[in-house]
């Protein structure tokens, strides 16, 4: 009886209020995807009523279950592994490879990445140079330019803080889907043990390509550090150097992204490398929402601890009732805590108080930008899939 | 050889200074940076440590201006020890970060000791005592300051063309240490690092910084050197 119980426990909300709740949601996707029934195109017909569906029906289970992390990781996981089956085969599509040739990048036709936007404001500022081989403004052969980029992570910064790196990001879901393959961690109490110095590396690395970058006048993080190319878009191994620079995107790939993830279960990436969470981490600061501990119901097992998959909470954070700064706002420490402790809050607002409130504020506002940005991200790369199966 | 008098050349020393002290200010950066934020807060130390390092770059420049004068000529791009002096400039740049940012010569081991939740700590940084402190970062000015003062940068090398095309060693001096003036303004900002707050992570993260570009100007000064050496 006690294991049925565990293992059907009873729901958060009843299914009408949850479909109510989810009402918006299921709006703003149709808003969203309803422009492409109008495009010809069987596949991609099918890719945005998959999105609508799939994004639709998560979110009704967040509401539904009262949980937020698993649902999002499924969105998450998707974004992370179908992103490059998209973007690779438009890679193909165009050029025939995913290497870049030197004159895609002196006509400013690659693709821009978020990655590199912390690189770009002190050359910006001292010589109005956007150190990029992309272009502001949209083109026929490049629709990712850089003025439309810098909007979407503008307006999404806004609305998710460092949320980005958990409704946004399509390189996370890479790692997270990697974590979620074990059930249990083989090497967890050894990350958990490491020096907790070592969760400043992402802003060392931060420094270190923003003030290179100045000088260099290059992107320094694509051209060297970047694991992510290995599935997207690297320069064209013709050298020394190049080969180089592909070695250690590799390397750093498989290493962080692949191999640590699916020993540690945890975001490894994410929690000791990447310069763009901590650049985000900033914005966490200017975000309404946040995730806090209510220190009367907290009784320390560390339970939370165990599942931040970045690492974003420490014994003394977790004393002071708060995250450390770059928590991402994943819902995973929320969703552990067996006592409700841990709980959305809304910034300004007493702490523990409507916890729900916050959380339903939060998630809107993610979801939204999830389905918009990610979601045509999926759409696209189902769409994609489609066309290139030989059954019809 | 077109030779410039000084009373032209001192206008423009000043205004190659002024216009191309971003490119400076970028190529130093990765230098001064980490360096000026390990040092302790406030804006008067960060103004002195600023300006020792920006008078051994002086000196840095000065030196570099004599040899160019007294080699009676101009450093053109394909002058065949530029690279050696480049790539020697870059690992010594390497080695000077390593030394001084990273804090090495008051930094033990102790793998013993924990932190506050039970963490090993890997390196125990010592605080030194005052007076060998304040040497050891007027050591690590001097030394990051003439590095930078005599590594090869493109508006450094426009001004040394100038310079050899000068009547006298004092013009040449004298046109370098005008042409510095005119880079030296756009260092003053870093000054406002001094009202940044100090805690052990921000200076954490310096050194970190600090080692990684370390690694860099060793690869980079390093494949210049080997690069040399195979293909002379």
């Amino acid at each position: 009886m006690a294991s049925r119980v565990l293992a059907r426990p009873p729901a958060f909300r009843s299914v009408g209020r949850s479909l109510l709740l989810t009402l918006p949601i299921a709006l703003w996707s149709l808003l969203m995807f309803t422009p492409s029934f109008r495009e010809p195109g069987r596949d991609r017909h099918i890719g945005s009523l998959a999105v609508i569906l799939f994004m639709t029906t998560l979110f009704f289970l967040m509401m539904r279950t009262g949980k937020t992390y698993q649902w999002r990781r499924w969105f998450f996981v998707a974004l992370g592994l179908l992103f490059p089956v998209g973007f690779i085969a438009s890679l193909v599509a165009v050029r025939g490879t995913m290497s870049i040739p030197v004159e895609r990048m002196v006509s400013g036709d690659t693709p821009f990445c978020y990655m590199v936007i912390p690189m770009l404001f002190i050359p910006a500022a001292l010589a109005r140079t956007i150190i990029f081989p992309g272009s502001i403004l949209p083109t026929a052969n490049n629709p990712h330019s850089i003025a439309i980029m810098i909007g979407i992570w503008l307006a999404m910064t806004l609305v998710v803080g460092k949320g980005w790196c958990s409704y946004v990001c399509f390189f996370g879901g890479i790692e997270e889907g990697f974590a979620a393959i074990p059930k249990r961690a083989r090497i967890g109490r050894s990350v958990r043990k490491l020096d907790p110095r070592l969760r400043l590396v992402p802003w060392a690395i931060l420094l270190f390509v923003v003030v290179l970058s100045a000088a260099l006048f290059e992107p320094v993080y694509c051209m060297w550090l970047c694991p992510f190319k290995t599935v997207t878009e690297y320069p064209a191994v013709h050298s020394v150097e190049t080969a180089l620079q592909m070695g250690i995107f590799i390397t750093l790939f498989a290493g962080l992204v692949i191999v640590l993830p699916f020993l540690t279960k945890k975001r490894t990436q994410c929690a000791y490398f990447c310069p763009f969470g901590a650049f985000q981490s900033i914005f966490n600061k200017i975000n309404l929402f946040e995730i806090r501990f209510d220190r009367e119901k907290c009784v320390d097992c560390t339970l939370c601890q165990t599942a931040c998959p970045i690492m974003a909470l420490s014994a003394e954070s977790i004393r002071e009732g708060k995250t450390l700064m770059n928590c991402m706002k994943c819902g995973a420490c929320v969703d552990s805590c067996k006592k409700s402790a841990a709980v959305w809050h809304l910034k300004g607002t007493k702490v523990a108080l409507k916890p729900e409130r916050a959380r339903l504020l939060f998630l809107y506002g993610a979801w939204a930008m999830a389905t918009m940005f990610g979601g045509s991200i999926l759409a696209n790369s189902i769409a994609t899939m489609l066309h290139w199966l030989p059954v019809k | 050889m077109v030779v410039v008098p000084i009373s032209t050349g001192a206008g423009e020393a000043l205004l190659l200074g002024l216009a191309t002290g971003p490119v400076c200010l970028a190529s130093c950066g990765p230098v001064v940076l980490p360096w000026m934020l390990v040092q302790p807060r406030g804006v008067r130390v960060q103004a002195r440590q600023l300006s020792i390092f920006l008078a051994a770059r002086l000196s840095g420049y000065l030196l570099f201006a004599a040899t160019v004068w007294l080699a009676g000529s101009v450093i053109p791009r394909s002058w065949s020890g530029r690279s050696w002096l480049f790539g020697g400039v870059q690992v010594l740049l390497a080695v000077g970060l390593l030394v001084y940012a990273a804090g090495w010569p008051h930094t033990r081991c102790s793998f013993a000791d924990s932190s506050a939740d039970g963490s090993s700590r890997l390196v125990q940084i010592d605080e030194p005592p005052r007076s060998h402190r304040s040497r050891s970062h007027r050591s690590g000015a001097v030394t990051l300051g003439f590095l930078t003062g005599i590594s090869v940068c493109p508006p450094f090398l426009v001004a040394g063309v100038r310079a050899a095309q000068l009547g006298s060693l004092a013009d040449a001096l004298l046109f370098f240490a005008v042409f510095f003036f005119g880079t030296a303004v756009w260092f003053a900002p870093f000054v406002s690092l001094g009202v940044v707050r100090r805690s052990s992570s921000f200076v954490t993260v310096a050194r970190m910084v600090a080692v990684l570009l370390a690694c860099w100007y060793a690869f980079a000064g390093g494949s210049v050197l080997i690069e040399r050496a195979i293909y002379g």
